[in-house]
């Protein structure tokens, strides 16, 4: 935001001034991030998720790099190391917290609910429903207000551990930050001087990670919804060229059987051209084949009792015209929450903040996981399309730092950028050996896409030290490296294999149907989510069948085994490392921890099946998704990159390491929860603070 | 009591429920029973009005761009509050001249009277239930009064809105900037009719005709800056439109009707489509006039406060009294 009164560590002039000045803030800025009249260091972090450092040094070494080059030349290059288990959510969480999971809760994508055995769910938010309300004919409404006080739908961010930026808020120093992933709903800011728009972990408006639609006149395409949120494909019949449909939207929290709005469209296409029309609501939207539309509202209504006003949610998704003729398909984007009218969803702190760039930059995707790879997955976009779609996300997103940029004086700015993390999964192919869906010629076509970026991103790095190289201490991260993804290991089917999962003709640890049901006391451990293993604990789990007392035996055992485990294919090891989490985490939560998390070895990566506890006939397949590159492996193999315009002092410097170094730059003491220390010479981090008014004392 | 309050709960719910539904129903019927009668006057009227508006529109457009023309030198949001205070004054005088003041004046009078009643004779309940009576009667006099100057000045208030709207409501295009061309067809005109945009500088068509249910849809993008006329072929007639591109603040309108006096009114710029053509009417999305003072939908806000304001601050002057 732009400080009208002060801006540049500019003075006024006298009191009187000066006075006005604050008075018009108090009165202008009531509510929004604070503006602060004293001068601070500035730094800037641009966080690249899953910016990979053997692909950046191999493009520094051609010279395809030259602003990254320049600052390892400078010695502001070292590889970062990441989390146990290199996960996103799990090592934004540390980078936040400068702590590792055992002090902020999240060891993976997928944790699951001792309590009722096995339940997985969402890692880092939860949405709390209302069991109470006001309960008239079909509907139970929720009375928030006095005297009933009824419990309203919320959602509770789960990660832990205090965020680095609550020390500098406290101190404060301004805060930006912008898409941060894990922090989702955003932490309050306690001081006023913190503003964060949430990233990854944003829901679509039908509370899902990005459910896209497609709307088709195949035949042969069968109307599904598609697994895991991953969308909704419904067919169309043209008549006399005209078809229509409808938009499911979020589920109405006040309707007792669960009833989801709908918004109703009418398709007109062009008997003969490649175009067609679509009104919703009162928009028309006329578009080519191969036309993305503009983002429009869509206002859903949530039916009420007849005597009460019906409840709106308002989003906004985008439609593409994918094919007119002989078959018509439309793919609308998930329903993202409007950033010019989030109503509700608080997606920012303050609330505001997210308006207030809307205002200017119009809307933008809001969605946690913004270039939508389950379409590719699905086959609903073909790999060109998918580009365009993240290409488009990326000019966005470029937007998006212009303006944070431009509204940027001092403090901390931080900015992460999905694009390296979402790209890669789907077109990193670093191998001559065989993709597992595309040809020898696509898969390096579709790699250069990767190499392209990163010399964008490049630019976007250059463009930085350029306007604030002198001033700003500029750190460029990311949060983990990548590698192929080209086996798939079913760790449950591995344990059923092994007599730790029973019956020997299970299919799946939640759904009776695949198979003979799990007998849980006959099973001694499971596998959950990307990396962990469970021990089917007696006391912790519902069903649990282990004695606490051979919970030690038995994970040796097991971590024996899986080390020793071959891949029958070509004998390779699969499994470069098993951690026990006692040993590696900091005082875990015992109820949600899980007891191994499993280091596969690069190449091979938990199987699709595996992540929520169903099992296949084969232990170890060849992965055949368009997701053919991952880094939820043995940690050592895929670290991030560090880069920075001072030199780095530390050799092996650490996630955990970033937070304290923040906060030693702008000279707030680092608490003890941080275990990292500062990857700078204290000379360097003195220089990056000149003209900070002095050490501002924490409260703990 | 638990059983009882329960009891309670559900009667409420009831109650609610069929409260609800019996609203609905209400509602629901009103809205038809109003459309019917609706579309009664609107068949009576619309012989009438719509030839008259047709005569009476141009005038109004020419006198509109007369007025406007002489503000033009102000900032926008203060030639809106001078003809807002003007208007206000107008009305002032129309209401001196078309209300009968005398009697207007008996009446407020008479309120005042029974006001003091009221309170001087607090403690005599048939003093008290009288002066409420005759206060009520003066208010229901005072309306009557008032209504018909009121009525009388409603269509001179509509034109100077209509006028007002066609400089507020909307903005011309920029040049090269996207919108959407909406002809919608007559019923009668028949499924086979074909529509094609002429080519023209001030206009380039991106996508469509896109046909369907009753309307042909352009995508187009501005060209040229200027008050073009766009021509479109539809089966065997020649159908024009006024389009206009101009970077600052120009009138503009943004649907040509058919010969419907409501539509007319509200765009009031471009002659009313013949009876014998296809075209229903043509459409051009103009974007919204961005202003909370003078811009979309903020200038009618405006317009009432303003013109309301003056009109109670000058009565005095002009010795009008309502």
């Amino acid at each position: 935001m732009n400080n009208f009164c002060l801006s540049g560590g500019v003075r006024p002039a006298s009191l009187a001034p000066r006075g006005l000045c604050l008075l018009l803030s108090m009165a202008i800025l009531a509510g929004s991030c604070r503006e602060q009249d004293a001068t601070f260091p500035k730094v800037i972090v641009l966080g690249f998720d899953g910016m990979d450092p053997k692909l950046c040094e191999r493009l520094m070494d051609a010279g395809q790099l030259p602003h990254l080059s320049k600052m390892r030349n400078n010695g502001g290059y070292r590889r970062l190391a990441t989390t146990i288990p290199p996960q996103s959510p799990v090592a934004w969480a540390s980078f936040i917290t400068g702590a590792d999971p055992g002090i902020h809760g999240v060891f993976d994508f997928i944790h699951r609910d001792a309590s009722r055995q096995c339940v997985p769910y969402y890692s880092v938010a939860e949405t709390i429903e209302s069991d109470q309300g006001w309960e008239i004919g079909d509907y139970k409404i929720p009375l928030t207000f006095w005297p009933f006080n009824h419990q309203a739908v919320e959602t509770k961010l789960r990660r832990g551990g205090t965020p680095f930026w609550d020390y500098l808020d406290e101190a404060g120093v301004p805060v930006r930050i912008y898409d941060i992933p894990a922090n989702y709903p955003p932490s309050p800011s306690h001081a006023g001087h913190m503003c964060c728009l949430s990233g990854m972990g944003v829901p679509d408006l039908l509370g899902t990670l990005g459910g896209m639609y497609q709307f088709f006149s195949d035949a042969i395409v069968v109307a599904r919804d598609e697994p895991g949120g991953g969308g909704m494909r419904h067919p169309l019949v043209f008549k006399n060229h005209t078809a229509k449909g409808a938009i499911t939207g979020p589920r109405n929290v006040y309707d007792r059987k669960g009833k989801s709005a709908r918004v109703p469209f009418v398709i007109h296409r062009h008997p003969s051209d490649p175009t067609a029309r679509i009104e919703i609501q009162d928009q028309t939207i006329v578009l080519q084949e191969g036309e993305w539309s503009d983002w429009q509202e869509i206002d859903f209504e949530l039916e009420m009792p007849s005597l009460l006003p019906n409840a709106h949610v308002v989003g906004m998704c985008r439609f593409y015209l994918q094919k007119v003729h002989p078959t018509f398909r439309l793919y609308v984007t998930p329903i993202n929450i409007d950033p010019s009218d989030p109503g509700d969803q608080k997606i920012s702190e303050p609330p505001e903040f997210v308006t207030r760039i809307a205002d200017e930059l119009g809307r933008f995707y809001t969605t946690g996981f913004q270039e939508d790879h389950k379409a590719l997955s699905n086959k609903v976009f073909s790999d060109e399309e998918f580009r365009q779609q993240a290409d488009y996300v990326l000019e966005e997103r470029l937007a998006l730092l212009e303006y944070a940029l431009a509204h940027y004086n001092d403090g901390l700015l931080f900015f992460y950028f999905s694009s390296t993390d979402l790209q890669a999964h789907m077109f990193w192919w670093e191998s001559d050996e065989k993709h597992p869906v595309r040809s020898p010629t696509e898969a390096a076509k579709y790699n250069d896409v990767i190499v392209e970026l990163y010399k964008r991103m490049d630019q976007v790095v250059g463009d930085v030290v350029q306007r604030y190289g002198e001033t700003a201490t500029i750190l460029v991260m990311s949060d983990h490296g990548f590698v192929n993804f080209k086996r798939q290991f079913n760790l449950n089917t591995w344990l059923r294999k092994n007599g730790y999962l029973r019956p020997s003709d299970c299919g799946s640890l939640l759904d009776p149907t695949k198979g003979a049901p799990v007998d849980w006391s006959r099973s001694r451990a499971y596998g959950m989510g990307l990396n962990g293993l469970y021990v089917n604990l007696k006391g912790r789990e519902l069903y649990g069948s282990v004695d606490p007392e051979d919970r030690n035996a038995l994970l040796s055992k097991i971590t024996e085994q899986l080390l020793a485990e071959r891949d029958p294919q070509n004998g390779k090891q699969i499994i470069a490392k098993v951690y026990r989490t006692d040993e590696v985490y900091t005082n875990p939560d015992a109820a949600t921890v899980p007891d191994l998390i499993i280091g596969y070895e690069s190449g091979y990566r938990a199987s699709w099946a595996t992540t929520l506890g169903d099992l296949s006939n084969e232990v170890v397949a060849d992965n055949d998704a368009t997701w053919s590159a991952d880094h939820c492996i043995a940690a050592d193999q895929v670290p991030g990159v560090l880069y920075s315009n001072h030199p780095i002092t530390t050799n092996d410097p650490s996630l955990l390491d970033l937070a304290p170094t923040i906060l030693t730059l702008f000279q707030v003491e680092v608490p003890q929860t941080m275990t990292g220390v500062t990857v700078f010479d204290r000379k360097d981090a003195v220089v990056a603070t000149v003209g900070f008014p002095g050490k501002r004392p924490i409260k703990e | 009591m638990q059983p009882m309050a329960e009891w309670m709960v559900n009667i409420l719910n009831w109650l609610l429920i069929a409260g609800g539904q019996l609203w609905f129903w209400t509602w629901e019927n009103l809205k038809a029973i109003c459309g019917v009668l609706w579309g009664v006057v609107d068949a009576v009227l619309n012989p009438v009005l719509s030839p008259v508006l047709s005569i009476l529109n141009p005038v109004c457009v020419v006198v509109g761009d007369v007025i406007y023309a002489a503000i033009d030198l102000l900032p926008i949001w203060v030639g809106l509050i001078l003809l807002s205070a003007g208007t206000g004054v107008v009305m002032l005088v129309f209401f001196r001249y078309t209300s009968n003041q005398t009697a207007i004046a008996r009446a407020k009078d008479d309120i005042k009277a029974n006001l003091l009643a009221l309170k001087l004779f607090r403690d005599d309940l048939r003093v008290v239930f009288s002066a409420q009576g005759k206060v009520l009667l003066a208010v229901l006099r005072l309306q009557r009064h008032v209504l018909l100057p009121v009525l009388l000045a409603t269509p001179f208030m509509l034109l100077v809105m209509a006028q007002m709207g066609i400089r507020h409501q909307w903005r011309p295009l920029h040049p090269n900037e996207r919108t959407l061309i909406k002809m919608t067809m007559r019923p009668s005109s028949g499924k086979s009719t074909q529509a094609v945009l002429r080519a023209h500088p001030g206009v380039r068509v991106e996508v469509g005709p896109v046909p369907g249910g009753n309307q042909f849809v352009w995508r187009v993008r501005a060209g040229q800056l200027g008050r073009h006329v766009l021509q479109f072929d539809v089966g065997s007639t020649v159908v024009e439109k006024e389009f206009v591109v101009a970077k600052g603040l120009e009138r503009v309108s943004a649907l040509r009707p058919g010969a419907d006096w409501t539509s007319q009114l509200i765009h009031p710029v471009e002659r009313p489509l013949p009876t014998a053509s296809p075209v229903e009417s043509i459409e051009i999305l103009y974007p919204s006039l961005e202003s909370r003072v003078y811009g979309t939908d903020y200038w009618l806000l405006t317009f009432f406060v303003v013109s309301m304001i003056v009109a109670l601050i000058l009565s005095p002057v002009f010795k009008v009294k309502f």
